[in-house]
């Protein structure tokens, strides 16, 4: 067996495992915006100020399978979601660390704006 | 690792026994918990059959396991939704631990199945792309990354503490 090449496999793999380590802490350690958006089916359906945005629920169908989403003292979550494990249920409260709340099967998505967060780095500027 | 002459029934019996094992440590793993409310994060347990598959058996054999751990494993939880990421994660998987096999001997089969890992999770952030229409998805990367390494890592060590045993049990009789 070719030692170089073992070590060299093993490095690319730490590298790799390192960097999303990084990126990852990175991502749950910076500051996003307010600004929150329902994605279904790859078109954005809603973008809403969670700062500013009153308690309410709103519902989102995708091929006759409903999900809804509370928004509760400035906070949203997934409330119900007729899908077969309620991944997005327990991920709870959608927080400020990047992590999108998900479900897969009926291809929602909710999550804090890419431009929300770029429009905070410009204003604390 | 050339094994003794076996016959197509052997051989047979083998690979069955390993589906089925796969099968178990699968259904055994679904009533842990989630630890992370992540979809894909797992530990992947039934993972340590397909490293000792790839190790042992022909590459074509190891694929034969795991597309039918896949398919099983899909009707046993319920959740035929989940399949396309299973699939595109698993072959993605089996691909790169093949690859990989020519470099990393077996004693250090818990680096291929780190590698595995990692590209199950690659795979399935694919296959996640293409479903949901959204490049959103592919944040969740990083975090996947470091799980499937973590998970990767306990998964081929429990594959290199069981082929150790076996090898061990194999060598004074030789029998199966």
């Amino acid at each position: 067996m070719d030692n170089k090449k073992q070590k060299l496999v093993i490095i690319i793999i730490a590298a790799v495992f390192f960097i999303s380590a990084a990126v990852s802490a990175y991502m749950l350690l910076s500051d996003k915006g307010d600004t929150v958006e329902i994605i279904s089916g790859g078109k954005v359906l809603y973008t809403i100020d969670i700062s500013r945005e009153p308690d309410r629920e709103i519902v989102v169908e995708y091929k006759g399978r409903k999900n809804v989403i509370a928004i509760k003292d400035h906070e949203i979550y997934m409330k119900e979601a007729e899908c077969p494990d309620h991944t997005c249920i327990k991920t709870g409260k959608l927080s400020k660390s990047g992590v999108p709340i998900v479900c897969l099967p009926n291809k929602l998505i909710i999550k804090y704006s890419d431009n929300g967060s770029e429009g905070d780095v410009d204003a604390a500027a | 690792m050339p094994q003794r002459k076996e016959s197509p029934t052997q051989r047979l019996t083998r690979l069955a026994l390993l589906t089925a094992l796969a099968l178990i440590i699968f259904v055994v793993e679904l009533q842990i918990p989630d630890i992370v409310p992540i979809p894909g994060v797992k530990l992947g347990l039934a993972n340590i059959i397909t490293v000792y598959a790839v190790y042992h058996y022909r590459a074509g054999e190891a694929f034969m396991i795991l597309l039918v751990r896949i398919l099983l494993a899909s009707v046993y939880s319920g959740n035929i939704s989940a399949l396309i990421f299973s699939l595109s994660g698993g072959v993605l998987c089996l691909l790169g631990m093949v690859c990989i096999k020519r470099i990393i001997d077996e004693d250090h089969i818990w680096v291929s199945s780190v590698a595995g890992a990692m590209l199950h999770n690659i795979g399935q952030i694919f296959a996640a792309v293409a479903v949901m229409g959204t490049w959103t998805v592919f944040g969740y990367l990083p975090f996947l990354l470091v799980s499937g390494g973590i998970a990767g890592t306990f998964t081929g060590l429990s594959a290199q503490a069981v082929i150790k045993r076996m090898n061990k049990k194999n060598k004074p009789t030789d029998s199966n």
